[in-house]
């Protein structure tokens, strides 16, 4: 059976945070249309997953947005509706997104009912005036309070995210912070550096200087602190934003950086699956704007934006790309699924792989012929892959 | 940059004329009338051939105009050609002999054309042959060469801005071939114009009548009626008689696609038609004159050219290499005594080319060639860099000549480049009596040799023509001497205009001396030179050395009172440009092989996305390609990227 996966994107917040580029939109006056919004996500995903009922759904991923604002008797809808299509494995994966805030936290049991397994909460940070400059509405001891309750829930299946290079942190700011949530930890942590995209609030603070970020010899030690400090406490550095108990990786993201097919539902949703009928490779996003993508939804079952195929060599690149983004990295076998049978070797630059092997960037494997970045070769990854992929 | 240099040197000319008349800047606006393309289909259906063998010598003109750039030349060219009615009066025509995309765009003349006018006077019909000339002083080559098929000129000076440094070198080059200069001032309608200042100059520099000068404006056409009877009177006819065997000056020649080589001739005696056999004096090679005819503007047959005209031969010519410049040609068997003729072209500036991508070297090949078929005064050898690969060693004329062969190359022949540094061809004398021209840092002889063989290191010398406002004399006079200038005199033009001269090292007017005569200047300043020998100098070459590898393609040869302070700003500015890698890279400079300048461009630490789930992929993937495409274009040497910016900072220096 060919594994499957589903995300739900769920487009509201009570909060716009200055650095978020993810599609989104505040809660409106009036609130939120929640039926007309699940029965347009329900439309979305009886059309989508209808050509895939001879798959397994491995993982559904909530996110958004704010999925937390959502209606827990909505999301068991779609859990629901979902299993119908495409059956649930008996060890799916269904996470969650939600906000540390107080309202949220005191859904967290119905969305246990609802049959979600796994949350994943957003601490980003535990400093209370950095966390009131990005617009966020929570203090670092709700979100700290947050994980401790989802862990009673949802013992060993909770994740929560944090983020370094806030404007005017320090090295040891951010030791002390990493310090602090390991001790709440549970089996997962994701760990980003803020990342200024272009479109968001504080792209444009940047660029008028009204904010200054961390250099970038700063905020590779932040980096390399929290490779340390999470390794130290048992965590493997599986991604390179992602750190678990080994047995706790977080299957519905593995599932990108493995080259897993996905459908994705909800306003701006990017979807990649191999269309049954035509055996192609597809890349799709949904409408951006809610009101436009729900009218779609209604009008001719889904909201698609765009559609493209995608030709065999842009696949093989990305199996590359996103495979070395783990530890683990890539496998011949699992690249001869995608390539027709082409071997890593025969694909990439060995010359220069070789170079990197030979100076502690990458390990070959040829035995079992594995591809995979060192710790020190993944934090350089991006210069590494514009080298060896064709 | 140097690209940049060189395009801001002229802008800012214009910008001087600009503000001092705000319409004059629209002369310059491009329009295509004229293409060389279009000759082919002219000739295939070509009209009937003109009678003009009823033009006696005395009944012609050769003149051509000569002028500072921007006082107007091309202007006054294009009234005449409409008052002659050769084009029509549109309104429309700018700078209708320049014919370059090139020319058009910078407003400048570069290629030499012509064109032939008849022109009634005093109840008698003339045939007017006005003799194009480039403007800037990298291309004097061509203006003498056009002056010798002249018997006079006309000088061409901006009311306003008065006589600038190239008025008073193409003056002594007009006057040193015996032409009849007779000078003439335009733009006199400006609000700015002072004619009778600009007429004192003229007297007093040039030591000519300036009392009758003619006033005009070529722009509004004011005045633009008495410009042919004034050459008619004050300029002599040609000589040479109908009689004696044909004879004639090769004076410019090009290649066209579609005819093969055009030569353009000025008849000396005797005359010619289609079906004659001729001689050339230079390579004794015969061929048979296939057509004949005047440039009006384009290319018109005629029955015949004879003493005194000046038109083109087409006749078989395979290569321009065959057509020598300022080779003589006689008839077949009737051997003449052969005319001066020109010294040949001398490249005064050699660059590296290298085509930014390897596999386009067969193609950046063929566009050179075809190039340099129009263009004679390059001279091209094949050179191997370690760091660039294959490519070439061009001889220029000067920077600007080397520019917009540069340009020509990336917009004629869509070729993407890289230029390095350029260099003067500097001499070393040998201890065994040898001399040997340097034409690229490569050739300098190292340490060893330098200690136990070389007499001496000679570098080329100029004398530079500088005129600017009196206020500025201290500003030029110190800018001189900071680049190694020997000041030789200077004159005031009138109570408030100086002429400076100056001998200058060449190698400090190819880097940034022009660009900031401009700016400390304010525009004001105008510049010219000419060559004046070569002077045993202290030289150095300067390496650049990445990860203790020398780079070939960054070295260059400069005196050694300046390798300290260059050294260490070119060091200082390649850090700036070469990209964090994931190993340490030390940039040395070094003279003579004695470090100078040491920095280190640290490791890169950290290059990985934060941030990848599936929204994600399309992006990273656009990305990472558009990533690959500009490390293709980077230079690789050993380990260490090049970034193209790095070969431009070996060119300029920072302030």
């Amino acid at each position: 059976m060919v594994p499957f996966s589903l995300y739900v994107h769920w487009p509201y917040c009570t909060f716009l945070c200055r650095f978020c580029a993810f599609s989104k939109a505040r809660v409106p006056a009036k609130g939120v249309e929640h039926e007309r919004i699940t029965s347009a996500l329900l439309k979305e995903l009886r059309t989508s997953l209808a050509p895939h009922k001879d798959k397994v759904l491995q993982s559904i991923y909530f996110g958004g947005g704010t999925p937390s604002l959502a209606q827990p008797r909505n999301i068991a809808q779609i859990i629901e509706a979902a299993n119908s299509l495409v059956p649930l494995a008996s060890d799916a994966e269904i996470t969650l997104e939600s906000n540390p805030t107080s309202a949220e936290v005191g859904k967290m049991r119905d969305f246990k009912q609802a049959g979600v397994t796994r949350y994943s909460i957003g601490i980003q940070t535990l400093d209370d005036r950095t966390l009131a400059r990005m617009g966020r509405l929570h203090t670092g001891a709700e979100g700290l309070a947050a994980v401790d309750r989802a862990r009673a829930l949802f013992p060993g299946k909770v994740s929560f995210d944090m983020i370094f290079g806030f404007e005017g942190q320090t090295l040891d700011q951010w030791q002390k912070e990493l310090e602090t949530v390991l001790k709440h930890a549970d089996n997962h942590i994701s760990v980003y550096q803020l990342t200024v995209e272009p479109g968001t609030p504080l792209f444009r603070d940047r660029n008028a200087q009204r904010v200054v970020l961390p250099s970038g010899d700063l905020s590779a030690q932040m980096y390399e602190s929290a490779v340390e400090m999470c390794t130290a406490k048992g965590f493997r550095h599986y991604e390179v934003a992602n750190y678990a108990v080994p047995g706790s990786e977080s299957m519905h993201n593995m599932g990108y950086w493995q080259g897993r097919q996905w459908v994705g539902i909800g306003p701006s949703a990017h979807s990649r699956f191999i269309d049954p009928s035509s055996n192609q490779r597809i890349s799709s996003v949904r409408l951006p704007d809610i009101q436009r993508w729900a009218q779609h939804c209604e009008k001719f079952g889904h909201g698609t934006a765009k559609s493209t195929v995608i030709s065999d060599e842009d696949a093989k690149q990305e199996a590359v790309v996103f495979g070395l983004r783990m530890l683990d990295g890539i496998t011949d076998r699992r690249f001869a699924g995608i390539s027709g049978g082409q071997s890593l070797k025969d694909y990439l630059h060995m010359d220069r792989v070789q170079q990197y092997v030979d100076d502690g960037y990458l390990l070959w494997n040829s035995a079992d012929a594995k591809l995979a970045p060192t710790e020190r070769g993944l934090e350089v990854i991006d210069s590494i892959l514009i080298d060896i992929v064709p | 940059m140097l690209q940049t240099r060189l395009l801001v040197a002229i802008r800012h000319t214009r910008i001087a004329s600009f503000a001092r008349q705000p319409r004059a800047i629209f002369a310059h606006q491009t329009t295509t009338h004229v293409q060389w393309q279009s000759y082919a289909v002219r000739v295939i259906d070509r009209k009937k051939e003109t009678d003009i063998s009823t033009y006696p010598p005395d009944l012609i003109r050769n003149f051509s105009i000569i002028a500072h750039i921007d006082h107007g030349k091309s202007t006054l060219a294009d009234r005449l050609l409409e008052l002659t009615g050769v084009i029509s009066k549109t309104g429309k025509n700018k700078q209708v002999l320049d014919k370059l995309k090139v020319e058009r765009e910078r407003g400048i003349t570069v290629k030499a054309q012509s064109a032939s006018m008849f022109y009634e006077y005093n109840g008698k019909k003339y045939l007017m042959n006005l003799i194009d000339t480039p403007g800037h002083v990298d291309f004097s080559y061509e203006v003498s060469r056009s002056l010798a098929a002249c018997q006079g000129t006309i000088l061409l000076v901006d009311a306003a801005q008065g006589i600038q440094a190239q008025t008073v070198a193409n003056f002594y080059l007009a006057f040193g071939e015996g032409l009849a200069v007779v000078p003439m001032l335009n733009k006199v309608d400006l609000p700015t114009a002072e004619p009778e200042r600009a007429a004192q100059q003229i007297e007093g520099t040039f030591e000519i009548d300036a009392s009758k000068i003619l006033h005009m404006s070529a722009k509004t056409g004011l005045g633009v009626d008495a410009v042919l009877p004034s050459v008619i009177e004050n300029m002599p006819p040609p000589l040479g008689s109908i009689d004696q065997p044909f004879k004639a000056l090769l004076f410019d020649t090009w290649y066209d696609k579609y005819v093969g080589v055009v030569c353009l001739m000025a008849i000396k005696d005797g005359s010619i038609k289609k079906g004659d056999r001729i001689v050339s004096t230079h390579s004794k090679q015969k061929y048979e004159v296939t057509e004949v005819g005047i440039m009006h503007p384009e290319p018109s047959p005629t029955t015949s050219l004879q003493v005194g005209q000046v038109g083109y031969i087409t006749c078989n010519m395979k290569s321009v290499s065959e057509a020598h410049v300022g080779d003589t040609f006689y008839r077949d068997k009737h051997p003449v005594e052969a005319l001066p003729g020109f010294v040949p072209a001398k490249s005064m500036v050699f660059a590296g080319v290298f085509p930014i991508d390897a596999d386009e070297f067969a193609r950046l090949d063929e566009s050179i060639q075809k190039l340099t078929l129009n263009d004679s005064s390059v001279s091209v050898h094949k050179e191997t860099s370690a760091a660039l690969g294959q490519g070439w060693r061009l001889g220029f004329l000067g920077t600007l000549h080397m520019d917009v062969f540069r340009q020509r190359l990336e917009e004629e022949y869509d070729a993407s480049i890289l230029i390095t540094a350029p260099t003067v061809p500097y001499q070393i004398k040998y201890r065994d009596g040898t001399t040997r021209f340097i034409r690229t840092p490569a050739d300098f002889p190292d340490i060893h040799t330098m200690q136990d063989n070389v007499e001496s290191t000679m570098e080329p010398f100029v004398l530079a023509t500088m005129i600017f406002p009196e206020r500025y004399l201290g500003q030029m006079l110190e800018l001189c001497t900071l680049h190694r200038g020997e000041i030789q005199n200077h004159v005031y033009i009138d109570e408030a205009r100086v002429l400076l001269k100056c001998r200058l090292p060449m190698a400090e007017i190819v880097s940034d001396f022009f660009d900031k005569l401009k700016s400390k200047s304010q525009g004001f300043a105008s510049f010219d030179y000419e060559e004046s020998g070569y002077e045993a100098s202290d030289l150095v070459k300067m390496e650049v050395l990445l990860n203790n590898e020398a780079v070939d393609a960054l070295a260059s040869v400069m005196h050694r009172s300046t390798s300290v302070v260059a050294g260490r700003d070119m060091a200082k500015r390649l850090r700036e440009v070469i990209r964090r890698q994931l190993f340490d890279i030390i940039i040395q400079t070094a003279a003579n092989g004695k470090i100078v300048a040491r920095e280190t461009v640290k490791q890169l630490r950290k290059n990985v996305t934060a941030k990848c789930y599936g929204g994600d992929i399309t992006r990273k993937m656009k990305l990472l390609n558009k990533q690959k495409e500009g490390k293709k274009r980077m230079k690789k040497f050993g380990k260490v990227e090049l970034p193209q910016e790095a070969f431009l900072t070996v060119m300029t220096k920072s302030e």
